[in-house]
C-alpha cells in the first residue's frame, strides 16, 4: 500500500493541516482583539455570538463579498498573485514541525532547519511585490522598508537558528524534539529566547516592529491598494505566520509536544503544543500593546549593531560549549 | 467667472431700520494719551507716525504703510522697546464706515508682544494702492511669523503683500475668484426653506452650489522638485489629525521640504462672526478648537466684556478657571492619546487610557451644561447657569484620581528607551526661531521661553493662584512632552486651589445691558422685561473701537480681535487660532528628518483643524 502513504495520507494531513490553520487564524484575530480590548480597558467584540466568537465568521463573509476593486494603475498580474506569494510560505513551514511523538505535521524531511530558513526568506516576496506592483508611494515605501527588515533580521534569526544547530546535531525538528537534552542545554537555549523572538517580531512584521504597515505614516504600507478578499489574505498571511513562528519558537525553545504523559499518550502531543503556542501568542499581544514603535532607522541600527553582534557571540560560545560538554 | 449666486431672499428682520441707534456706524476713536513705549517710537518716528497712545487699554500706534518694516525692525531691535515677537496680522476692510473722504479703504493690524517686558503693542497702518488693489509691505524680512498670517490677510482679505516670499492662497482655494472678507463680498450660502409643500418658491435654490465645484490640476508647491519622491499625506491620512494636507518632498526616507495645504476645513468662521449678535458668537467659538470649547468661549467673551467694561462676579471668575483647566487638561490629554498613537502604533494602550481620562472631564462638562464637546457654557458676562452642588464634589474627586492616573502614563512613557528615542532632538526649534516665527504655549515654553499669559498677563483671576510654569531648554519633541505633562499637574494644582476657594455670589453680572435679567423679575419689573426684550432682539452693543485679547489656551495663545462700529454685531472679527500659527513652524521642524519624524512633529505641534482652517 505504498501509495497510501506516499498520496492520500499526506493530502489528508494537508487538508486538516489547512483547516487548523485557518480556524486558528480566524481565531487568532479574535484572540487578539479580545485581549487587545482588555488591555485597553474596553470590551472587544461582544456583540456576534456569545463573547463575540462568530465575530471572525462575520469579518471573513464580509471581506469575501467586497467588491473586488483592482486599481487602474497597478502591475496587475503580479499585484494578484502577491498576496498569495505572502500567505503560501506562511502555511508551508508547518510541513516540519512535530506535532507528537515521531509525527511532524507532514513530512520529516531530516532537513527541517533549512527549510525553516529557506521558506523564511521567501514570505519577505510577497510584501516586495506587493508594494512594488501597487504603484503607490506609500505602497513602495511599505515594501522597501519590509525588505530592508526582513534580510536585516533575518541574519541574526539565521545565526540563532545555527546555534540551536549546533546543540541539536541534526537537522530534523522531529529529532531535535525527541532527542533529550541536558538541563544546561535547556538553561543556555532560553539565554536566546528573548533575543530570538525579537528577531521573530521584526520576521512576522508585528508591531512594535509593523513598519513596512504604519498605518501613522505610510497609511497602510504595502497592503495600501489592496482591498477585500486580497487584503485578507495578507492579514491571514501574518497572522498564521504568529502561529507558525509560535509554533516553531514552541519546537525549538519548549519541547514542542512535550508534557507530562505526552510519550504514552500520543493524542496529548497536539494539546500541549497548542497550550505552548497560544501562550507564546499572548506574548504576541502583549508585546504590541506596551511597547511602543521604533523608528525605521533606529530599528535597522538594533538589528545591525546589536542583534547580530550578540547572536555571533552566542553563537561562538555555543559551539565551545558543545565541543566541551557534549 | 458667473457672478455669486447667492439665494435672492433675504429675511427681513435683521435690517429693520428702526432697531438701527443712530450714528451707527461709527468710525474706532484714535489712540490718546502715551505711554513710554509709544513715546520712544514718536520720538524715533515723527510726523510718520499718525497716531499713537492708548486705546481700549491696548498700546495702539497707527503709522503710515512707508515706514512700516522699519518701525517693526526698530521695536524689535531697541533694547528698550524688545519686541521680540509677531503674534498676529489682520486687516480691516472699512468700506462700510464713516471714513474721511481720501483715507484708504483696508487697514492692516499687526500684534507685537515683547515677552522680556510683558508689553503688547497693536500698530496699525492704512494701506498702499489704491482701494481696488490695495498693497502693504510684508514684514516677513523681520519676522518669518508673518508668513502665514500674511498670506492669510491676502487671502481673505485680497491685500497683496510687497517682498512677501511664497503669497499664495492659503485656505481657500487656489482658483477661487473672490477676497471673502471684503465687505462687498455677500456671506453666501444657502436660505434654509421653511416652507413645507415642495412647491414652494424657497426651495428653487436649494442645492445649488455657489461657485461649480471644478476640479484642478494638482501643482507642486514653489520650491519642490519631481527629481525627488514627492508624497501627499492627507487631507485623508490616520496622523495628521483631520483634514490637513502635506505635501513631502522625500529623497529616501529623509525629507527635504513639507509644504501644508490648509484649508479643507475653512468654515469663514470670521466671516460668519460679522453677520452675528456678539452673543450669538459664542456657539461658533466651540467649533473652532473643538477640543477645548471652553477656553475658546472664554477667550471669546473676555475681549467682548473689555471691549464693554463689564465686571465680572467673583463666582464667575472662579468658575471660568476650573472650566478653562479642566479644559486644558482634556485637551492634553487628547494631544497625549493620539501623540502616543502616532509615534508608537495603534495596539499601544496609552490612547485608550488617555481618552477614560478625559471621559471623566467630559461628564462634568455634561453636568454643568449638558454638551459635552461644544459646551458654550461661557457666555459675555459671566457664565451659562450656576453649577450643581454636586459639580464641586466630582471635581474633588477627579483631582484625587488623576494625579496617579498621570503618574501611570508617565511611568509608561518617559523613561522609555523606545520613546526617548522618537522624540529626543526631533523637530528642534530653537529659542530665536521659536521667537521669530511667533510660536506660543507649548511650543514657545518648549524652546526655552519663560511666558504664560495666565501668568505674566493673567486675565480671570488668574493672579490668585499658585502655580508654576514649566518651561524646557531643550525645544525638541520630548521637551514639549515634558511641558505638556507637567502643564497638566498644575492644571490640577490650579483646580484644588479653584475648588477650596470657590466664592458664593451670582454667576454673571448684574449688568442688564450685557446679562439677561433673572427670570422671576421679568414678571415683577417693567424694566426687566425692556431689558429682557432689548438683549434678546438686539443684543449687546459695544462701543466703537477695536481690541485684542489673547488667552492662554490649550495650544497655545488663542487671540481674538474685534473692530466694533457701535452696532450689536462686530464689525470685523478675527482669530489668532495658536495652531495656524504654530503649525507653521511644521516645515522647519521636518528638515531632513525621516519620514515617521513628520507624523512625530504634527503630534508635538499638537493642532486641530477646526481652528488652523476657521
Amino acid at each position: 500500500m505504498d501509495w497510501l502513504n506516499l498520496i492520500v495520507f499526506p493530502i489528508l494531513r494537508t487538508v486538516v493541516l489547512f483547516l487548523v490553520l485557518l480556524t486558528g487564524f480566524a481565531y487568532l484575530t479574535w484572540f487578539e482583539r479580545k485581549l487587545l480590548a482588555r488591555f485597553h480597558v474596553r470590551y472587544g467584540p461582544n456583540r456576534a455570538g456569545k463573547f463575540g466568537l462568530l465575530q471572525p465568521v462575520a469579518d471573513a463573509v464580509k471581506a469575501m463579498f467586497k467588491e473586488e476593486i483592482v486599481p487602474s494603475h497597478v502591475d496587475k498580474p503580479i499585484y494578484l498573485v502577491a498576496p498569495a506569494l505572502a500567505l503560501i510560505p506562511a502555511l508551508i513551514i508547518w510541513a516540519v514541525i512535530p506535532v507528537a511523538k515521531d509525527t511532524p505535521a507532514i513530512a520529516d524531511v531530516g532537513i527541517g532547519f533549512l527549510w525553516i530558513l529557506a521558506v523564511a526568506g521567501l514570505e519577505s516576496y510577497g510584501l516586495i511585490l506587493a508594494g512594488w506592483s501597487s504603484n503607490n508611494n506609500y505602497s513602495l515605501l511599505g515594501a522597501l522598508r519590509s525588505s530592508a527588515q526582513m534580510i536585516s533580521y533575518e541574519l541574526p534569526l539565521g545565526l540563532f537558528l545555527v546555534s540551536i544547530l549546533i546543540l541539536a546535531g541534526s537537522f530534523s525538528l522531529v529529532e531535535l524534539v525527541d532527542n533529550p537534552r541536558a538541563w544546561w542545554e535547556w538553561l543556555w537555549l532560553w539565554v536566546a529566547f528573548p533575543f530570538f523572538f525579537i528577531c521573530i517580531l521584526a520576521e512576522t512584521n508585528r508591531s512594535p516592529f509593523d513598519l513596512p504597515e504604519t498605518e501613522n505614516e505610510l497609511v497602510a504600507g504595502y497592503q495600501t491598494e489592496y482591498g477585500g478578499i486580497k487584503f485578507s489574505l495578507f492579514y491571514m498571511a501574518e497572522y498564521i505566520n504568529m502561529i507558525t513562528t509560535s509554533a516553531i519558537m514552541a519546537t525549538l525553545f519548549f519541547g514542542g509536544w512535550r508534557g507530562p504523559f505526552a510519550e504514552e499518550i500520543v493524542w496529548l502531543g497536539p494539546v500541549y503544543l497548542f497550550i505552548k503556542v497560544v501562550v507564546l501568542l499572548f506574548l504576541f499581544v502583549w508585546v504590541r500593546a506596551s511597547i511602543s514603535r521604533p523608528r525605521y532607522d533606529q530599528l535597522m541600527r538594533f538589528g545591525w549593531k546589536f542583534l547580530l553582534p550578540v547572536g555571533i557571540v552566542y553563537m561562538a560560545i555555543t559551539a565551545v560549549l558543545a565541543v566541551l560538554l557534549k | 467667472m458667473s457672478p455669486l449666486n447667492v439665494s435672492p431672499k433675504r429675511r427681513e428682520y435683521e435690517v429693520l431700520p428702526s432697531l438701527n441707534v443712530p450714528g451707527i456706524p461709527a468710525v474706532a476713536p484714535l489712540p490718546t494719551g502715551e505711554t513710554e513705549d509709544t513715546r520712544r517710537i514718536v520720538e524715533r518716528f515723527g510726523q510718520d507716525i499718525l497716531a499713537a497712545g492708548l486705546h481700549n487699554g491696548l498700546q495702539t500706534v497707527i503709522v503710515k504703510p512707508e515706514r512700516l518694516v522699519e518701525l517693526a525692525q526698530f521695536i524689535k531691535d531697541e533694547p528698550k522697546l524688545a519686541y521680540e515677537t509677531i503674534i498676529d496680522v489682520s486687516s480691516v476692510d472699512r468700506l462700510e464706515l464713516p471714513i474721511p473722504e481720501g483715507e484708504p479703504r483696508f487697514q492692516t493690524v499687526y500684534q507685537f508682544r515683547s515677552y522680556r517686558r510683558k508689553q503688547h503693542l497693536m500698530v496699525i497702518s492704512p494701506t498702499q494702492g489704491d482701494d481696488e488693489h490695495p498693497r502693504a509691505p510684508s514684514l516677513t524680512p523681520v519676522f518669518r511669523g508673518a508668513t502665514w498670517p500674511e498670506r492669510e490677510v491676502y487671502d481673505l482679505m485680497g491685500i497683496t503683500f510687497d517682498g512677501h516670499p511664497d503669497l499664495r492662497r492659503i485656505l481657500m482655494p487656489a482658483h477661487w475668484p473672490y477676497h471673502p472678507l471684503q465687505k462687498q463680498i455677500p456671506l453666501g450660502g444657502e436660505e434654509v426653506p421653511f416652507s413645507l409643500t415642495w412647491d414652494d418658491p424657497e426651495f428653487e435654490t436649494l442645492g445649488t452650489q455657489i461657485l461649480p465645484a471644478e476640479s484642478v490640476k494638482p501643482t507642486l508647491p514653489p520650491g519642490m522638485n519631481r527629481r525627488h519622491m514627492i508624497i501627499n499625506m492627507g487631507p485623508h491620512h490616520p496622523s495628521t489629525h483631520g483634514v490637513l494636507r502635506l505635501v513631502v518632498e522625500l529623497d529616501g526616507e529623509r525629507v527635504i521640504k513639507v509644504d501644508p495645504d490648509l484649508g479643507y476645513l475653512h468654515s469663514g468662521f470670521e466671516k460668519t462672526g460679522e453677520h452675528k449678535r456678539y452673543k450669538d458668537f459664542v456657539y461658533y467659538t466651540d467649533r473652532m478648537d473643538y477640543l477645548s470649547a471652553m477656553n475658546n468661549n472664554l477667550g471669546y467673551v473676555l475681549t467682548v466684556e473689555a471691549m464693554l467694561g463689564v465686571e465680572i462676579p467673583e463666582r464667575a471668575q472662579v468658575i471660568r478657571v476650573i472650566m478653562g483647566e479642566l479644559q486644558r487638561i482634556a485637551s492634553h490629554l487628547l494631544w497625549l492619546a493620539t501623540h502616543a498613537l502616532d509615534v508608537s502604533g495603534t495596539g499601544m494602550s496609552l490612547l485608550m487610557y488617555a481618552t477614560r481620562e478625559r471621559e471623566l472631564i467630559l461628564d462634568l462638562f455634561e453636568l454643568v451644561c449638558g454638551a459635552r464637546l461644544t459646551t458654550s457654557y461661557i457666555r459675555i458676562g459671566g457664565v451659562w447657569r450656576d453649577v450643581p452642588d454636586i459639580f464641586l464634589d466630582r471635581v474633588r474627586h477627579f483631582i484625587q484620581t488623576f494625579p496617579g492616573r498621570l503618574a501611570e502614563y508617565e511611568a509608561m512613557l518617559t523613561e522609555s528607551p523606545v520613546w526617548r528615542e522618537r522624540l529626543e532632538g526631533i523637530g528642534v526649534i530653537s529659542r530665536e526661531d521659536a521667537l521669530n516665527m511667533g510660536l506660543t504655549g507649548p511650543m514657545l515654553r518648549g524652546s526655552g521661553v519663560d511666558w504664560d499669559l495666565r501668568r505674566d498677563m493673567p486675565y480671570s483671576g488668574y493672579e490668585n493662584y499658585d502655580f508654576v510654569v514649566p518651561v524646557s531648554q531643550r525645544g525638541d519633541s520630548y521637551g514639549r512632552y515634558l511641558v505638556r505633562m507637567e502643564e497638566m499637574r498644575q492644571s490640577v494644582r490650579i483646580l484644588e486651589q479653584a475648588v477650596a476657594n470657590l466664592p458664593d455670589g451670582p454667576y454673571k453680572t448684574n449688568d442688564r445691558k450685557v446679562a439677561l435679567p433673572p427670570r422671576p423679575e421679568l414678571d415683577l419689573s417693567m424694566e426687566a422685561l425692556i431689558h429682557h426684550f432689548k438683549l434678546v432682539t438686539e443684543g449687546i452693543h459695544v462701543p466703537p473701537g477695536m481690541y485684542y485679547h489673547g488667552i492662554e489656551a490649550s495650544k497655545g495663545e488663542l487671540g481674538f480681535f474685534i473692530y466694533s462700529d457701535g452696532s450689536g454685531r462686530p464689525y470685523r472679527l478675527h482669530v489668532r487660532g495658536p495652531s495656524f500659527n504654530n503649525l507653521y513652524a511644521l516645515d522647519h521642524m521636518c528638515q531632513g528628518a525621516m519620514l515617521s519624524d513628520v507624523v512625530t512633529n504634527i503630534g508635538s505641534v499638537d493642532i486641530v483643524l477646526g481652528e488652523v482652517d476657521r
